[in-house]
């Protein structure tokens, strides 16, 4: 074993990485809670992919089979309802870990020099989750799924000029059909994991070579009082903390998806009408309740468009924060307040579209 | 409900009387299907003077029309499908052989089609269109004024808003439901005679017609003069039939003719019975389905098996028109051995359910154990020293 051990570290050098990671620290404050966020999201992707993979063995993308396969993995492959359920419930707890991530890092100001391409790199995974629900969502062909994504896709058009050849590429055509279907499978198992595994790769580094970030706040009690941090060796304390809570993340997992296994609904059938009640997974709900709050025209232009340019805006500046924002600490009280009331406007949006769908 | 609907066709009555002397004539004919066609007043009518027509007379309203619509020369400059045996029909009609009679109070043209703002059938504003017919009718027929002097009853269209056929009509918006015309014919209505009501019903019905036809009832009902299927389903309120309607108890239709003695009564009520046991079978099954949906498991195989329960129940309902034991049975054992596989299937859901949270209890216990494990490791790891 110890030879074998030797032969592999002559050629990986694996032997300096284990080094590097025992006198590797990460800082530990008040605050520091926050961090486990961005491992919990990394072990819920993991969760994604070997879920993913597995259904991958059953599943055929086309609109006369999907909804069928799907049928059959939840109904007769063996724990195939557990598979399904797990990569369906990861999804969405992956998307509240990024969302969490993403606000506790704005909050905690650690997208500051020399982090930006940490932020950005994290933005754009948060953007490629995002994808990533939204083209698995219509993937059981089913009939919530399929509407939510002939309006989801219908949003596209509203941009213009581009508008309409956004909407005929993210569907393969004029309406959402097998082709769309198709499409959206090859971006979900093969276009956005290979980009989100550069990503995710990029993005670990960056954290590994900049360390974990100290909140400025914390950072300026340490100066009169240095126990306000302390230095945690990664291994094994951090490491440690990042299993027990990967192993909540699994303990909750295991039971959503024993009490409340994912619905395959009825299948999709473009040409009925669209039942009532459609709406997007929770995470796209904010969006979808604005835009029904938009009035049709504001100054004479589409206000549809102005909402989708406005939203548009907001994620752009959301990427280029650490650009725009400034250094000083007035400008870090208002990246907090900005945050804050887009957390709140979009707390408030999602739970207005529920409190509207509720019985 | 239906007491409402009967409330809806009262209101619809009286607007309507309201409404049909409101309407100018001229500013009807404006979106009359003969002014579009180029007609013009003087077209039925005779002119008296300037802007002043002569009405004609009632009895002359249904030759005056048949002057242009029995004349299918003309008819096809319009339309070349279009029919012109309306007059002839009419003449057959109750209302015809009334009107020639000379009995001026029954329905002529106008009554049914308005004298000026005329529409075709297919017009959804037409007084004769599907979901307005039973109202144009009923302005008459059930208005007790005018029926109770001709000797009629008033009470059909009410009666006929109570029946399974109005709810199909004007709860589901079937327009393909049964009206008046449906039944009495349009231009030729009269009421259907006694040996005739089974191919009336049988446009829709059929099956149940072709087992009646083929059982021994039908020989029975002709020779005493029963109405054949109003006997037991009555012909304006005609509701929803039910299994207790099968029986010999007081309430049930066998019971105008059966009584609880005889070999008829045992035949009666084992097919009672087998509807009651089939019912009871198909109602268990949904609970027992329902109670596994509930609970987050998927159960289309059972799902399947109960639609398919249902439709050999409905069979087994259409099979009783046997009057027969067979082939009734054989439908109802197939439809309850269908029920019992929706059962088994709800049933092995819930098992199923059962094994799942029994192995989520197993693994959680098991995280629970190392969560604790891992607690105790971090505890007893060194403390921290200040960065």
């Amino acid at each position: 074993m110890r030879g074998v051990r030797a032969w592999l570290d002559e050629r990986l050098a694996f032997s300096d990485v284990i080094d590097a990671l025992r006198h590797k620290t990460v800082p530990h404050h008040r605050y520091s809670v926050w961090y486990y966020f961005g491992g919990m999201t990394l072990f819920l992707f993991g969760i994604q992919v070997g879920t993913g993979a597995l259904l991958l063995l059953y599943y055929r993308p086309s609109a006369a089979e999907a909804y069928e396969s799907v049928q059959f993995i939840v109904t007769r492959v063996p724990f195939g309802w557990l598979v399904r359920s797990i990569h369906a419930w990861s999804a969405n707890l992956m998307v509240a870990c990024a969302v969490a991530h993403l606000f506790s890092v704005l909050f905690l100001h650690a997208y500051r020099r020399p982090r930006e391409l940490t932020w950005f790199s994290g933005v754009l995974l948060l953007l490629l989750t995002l994808a990533f629900g939204f083209t698995g969502y219509l993937l059981p062909w089913n009939e919530v799924s399929f509407f939510a994504t002939r309006v989801g896709t219908d949003i596209a058009a509203a941009v213009p000029l581009m508008g309409r050849g956004i909407v005929r590429f993210m569907r393969g055509g004029d309406e959402v059909t097998g082709a769309t279907l198709t499409r959206l499978f090859g971006f979900h198992v093969a276009v956005l994991p290979a980009i989100a595994s550069g990503l995710v790769a990029l993005h670990l580094l960056l954290v590994q070579r900049h360390g974990m970030s100290v909140p400025p706040s914390i950072e300026r009690q340490a100066v009169h009082d240095p126990a306000a941090v302390r230095a945690m060796p990664f291994i094994p304390h951090f490491l440690l903390r990042d299993l027990f809570a990967w192993t909540i993340v699994l303990a909750v997992l295991a039971a959503l998806s024993t009490f409340y296994p994912w619905e395959l609904g009825t299948k999709a059938d473009p040409f009925a009408p669209a039942p009532a009640g459609i709406r997007p997974e929770w995470y796209f709900l904010w969006a979808f309740e604005s835009l029904k709050h938009v009035p049709p025209t504001i100054a004479g232009i589409n206000g549809e468009l102005i909402a989708v340019a406005v939203m548009g805006a907001g994620a752009l500046a959301a990427l280029l924060l650490p650009l725009l924002a400034g250094h000083t600490a007035r400008a870090r009280r208002a990246v907090v307040w900005v945050g804050a009331v887009a957390l709140l406007f979009m707390a408030l949006m999602t739970g207005l579209a529920l409190s509207a769908a509720a019985p | 409900m239906r007491s409402a609907w009967a409330a809806l066709i009262a209101l619809a009555l009286w607007q309507a009387n309201g409404s049909a002397q409101a309407v100018d004539p001229a500013t009807a004919f404006a979106d009359d299907v003969h002014a579009a066609a180029g007609l013009t007043c003087t077209a039925c009518h005779k002119a008296q003077g300037p802007g002043s027509y002569a009405a004609p007379a009632r009895t002359a309203i249904a030759p005056l029309c048949a002057t242009c619509h029995s004349d299918a020369g003309y008819m096809r400059r319009f339309d070349p499908q279009v029919r012109v045996d309306q007059f002839l029909q009419y003449q057959t009609s109750t209302h015809g052989r009334r009107m020639a009679a000379g009995e001026t109070r029954v329905a002529t043209c106008s009554d049914c089609h308005e004298a000026h703002g005329i529409t075709r059938v297919r017009d959804a504003r037409s007084p004769v269109a599907p979901l307005n017919v039973t109202m144009t009718c009923a302005r008459c027929h059930g208005n007790p004024s005018i029926m109770k002097p001709l000797g009629r009853s008033a009470a059909p269209p009410t009666d006929w808003a109570a029946s399974v056929h109005a709810a199909a009509l004007l709860q589901r918006g079937d327009t393909s439901a049964p009206t008046c015309a449906a039944c009495h014919g349009s231009h030729g209505a009269t009421p259907p005679g006694v040996t005739s009501v089974a191919n009336v019903c049988a446009q829709c019905h059929l099956r149940q017609a072709e087992l009646f036809r083929a059982s021994p009832k039908k020989d029975i009902f002709d020779a005493i003069g029963q109405p054949e299927c109003l006997v037991c389903h009555n012909n304006h309120r005609i509701e929803s039939p039910a299994d207790h309607w099968v029986g010999v108890q007081e309430g049930a239709v066998c019971a105008q003719c059966h009584d609880a003695s005889g070999d008829s009564a045992q035949a009666i009520g084992t097919i009672r019975q087998a509807l009651d046991g089939l019912a009871a079978s198909v109602a268990a099954a949904d609970v027992s389905l329902a109670r596994a949906e509930r609970a987050g498991m998927l159960v289309d195989a059972g799902r399947l098996a109960l639609r398919a329960a249902r439709e050999q129940q409905v069979q087994a309902r259409v099979l009783v028109h046997a009057f027969a034991a067979e082939p009734f049975n054989a439908a109802a054992a197939e439809g309850a051995a269908s029920a019992r596989r929706a059962l088994d299937a709800g049933e092995a859901a819930f098992r199923e359910l059962q094994v799942r949270r029994a192995g989520l209890g197993v693994a959680t216990l098991l995280i629970i154990a190392f969560l604790i494990t891992l607690w105790i490791k971090i505890r007893r790891l060194p403390d921290l020293p200040s960065s």
